[in-house]
């Protein structure tokens, strides 16, 4: 569905990916793992077409729908929930028909239907609900989510947890970009582990079955549990 | 369906208040004509002729509307770049062009909007004055002046794609101020001649002549002549920054 071939981006003279490569097939879940400023984020954009690669390639379907959702959700304070929906629908290019349907049961799939309030009060749980629901779009193929429970309390990281989850049983293909380890190892079948750009491990779940994911990822990363 | 993207920021605009402040200008504006509280005199002598006035009134009008439009114009394509809604744009398949003039679309639109909010001072004074017959000029001379916030928003939306932010207001403020005073400058070209007045020459080549577009509204307005060779320049003006504005392109969206 993905592969990304020695794919690598210099900033300026600053290397930020680094010969990376990693696949992801249909109707699994995939996680990008590694500390801040690893170049998770910057991986994503380039499979976005946010950010132009400096080298490396990526196979993509062309006719692959990808949804997306920012690390840091911002919509227009002014707009509610639906509004806010209403206004990426129209972006995408779906009907009026097909908005109104839609966007009903993506309200209801993030549960925010019953809500009428501005963006601007939205907590942060709700922003990233809202911002899954606007990923949701047009139904792709594809869902990219960047650090989707960063930043959350309890409730909230478990309110989104639940959200992937039920994605995840619905089928979706899902590129889950954490460094929450406990996320990934409840949501993700396979991952790779990054460190300033370089794949340093990779993580199956069929075969580290019984072992913890806080180790892997400290041999691959070269950190210590203490 | 993407001209959601412009009427939302339109929204945007309406909720900043940018309508309320013109609306009090306006009024402002209209007390001082209607009152007596402003006296224009030419030549020791006091205007009160409407003919004399409204294109002293449109002056000042069309000034505070090219102030207003470089004041919209500057924070909204900055400010989506910088809050990263652009982003759940980009990878819905809308260009930086596109997206571009969208927002540009929506400065124009609220700098339009403000100015109408203005000229209704100007209506409001030719109802008290008496001046019913005037009054169907009002559109038209209301039109001929929005070009002026049109090339004035158009540059600053390029501008604003280009340059940081108070950069890209001051040559805007700059742009705007030598328009806006474009008869005076070309005067003082005249007096200085030489290398100085060479120099004031090529200048007033790149600027647009906001001085003279306004002029026609006035003359409109009145019932004067109206010179259309001024307003072909003005609009020259306004699609050449519009094709700039569709070439710049944010380097890391």
């Amino acid at each position: 569905m993905l592969e990304c071939i020695n794919l690598t981006k210099f900033y300026k003279k600053k290397c930020v990916v680094n010969n990376l490569n990693f696949y992801v097939h249909p109707g699994e879940v995939f996680a990008l793992l590694g500390s801040n400023g690893a170049g998770k984020t910057t991986t994503i954009k380039m499979i976005l077409g946010l950010v132009k690669p400096t080298g490396g390639e990526i196979r993509l379907d062309t006719k692959l729908k990808i949804g997306y959702s920012p690390d840091t959700p911002y919509f227009q304070p002014f707009l509610t929930g639906r509004e806010t929906l209403e206004y990426y629908a129209a972006v995408q290019g779906l009907s009026k028909e097909e908005r109104k349907e839609e966007i009903s049961r993506l309200l209801s799939t993030v549960g925010l239907e019953a809500d009428r309030t501005k963006v601007r009060h939205y907590s942060k749980g709700m922003l990233q609900r809202l911002a899954v629901a606007q990923s949701l779009l047009g139904d792709p193929d594809m869902l990219i989510l960047d650090e989707p429970t960063a930043g959350l309390d309890t409730l909230g990281r478990m309110e989104i947890l639940g959200l992937i989850s039920r994605l995840k049983e619905a089928g979706k293909t899902i590129i889950l970009n954490s460094h929450i380890l406990n996320d990934v190892e409840q949501l993700c079948d396979r991952g790779i582990v990054m460190k300033e750009g370089v794949t340093v491990g990779t993580w199956d779940k069929s075969e580290y079955a019984g072992k913890n994911l806080q180790e892997i990822f400290m041999e691959a990363v070269g950190g210590n549990i203490g | 369906m993407r001209t959601i993207i412009m009427f939302t920021a339109l929204k945007e605009k309406v909720r900043q208040r940018v309508f309320y402040i013109s609306a009090i200008i306006g009024i402002f504006i209209l007390m001082l004509f209607s009152t007596g509280g402003a006296t224009v005199s030419i030549g020791g002598v006091a205007v009160t002729d409407y003919r004399m006035l409204a294109p002293i009134l449109l002056t000042l009008i069309n000034a505070l509307s090219c102030a207003l439009a470089v004041i919209i114009g500057l924070g909204t394509i900055p400010n989506e770049y910088e809050r990263r809604t652009s982003h759940l744009i980009w990878i819905r398949g809308v260009s930086q062009a596109e997206y571009h003039s969208y927002l540009t679309a929506a400065n124009i639109l609220s700098a339009m909007l403000s100015e109408l909010i203005l000229y209704a001072a100007v209506l409001i004074y030719l109802l008290m004055k008496n001046y019913g017959t005037d009054l169907w000029r009002i559109l038209p001379a209301y039109l001929i002046s929005s070009l002026c916030v049109c090339i004035i928003s158009l540059l600053t939306g390029w501008l604003s794609v280009l340059l940081p932010r108070y950069a890209a207001g001051t040559v805007s403020a700059f742009v705007m101020i030598a328009g806006i005073l474009y008869s005076v400058l070309d005067l003082v070209k005249n007096i200085l001649g030489g290398f100085s007045g060479k120099m004031l020459g090529v200048l007033l080549y790149i600027i647009p002549d906001l001085n003279g577009i306004q002029a026609q509204a006035g003359n409109f307005l009145t019932g004067g002549d109206v010179d259309i060779h001024i307003l072909l320049k003005g609009l020259f003006f306004a699609y050449i920054f519009l094709v700039l504005l569709l070439l710049s392109r944010k380097k890391e969206a």
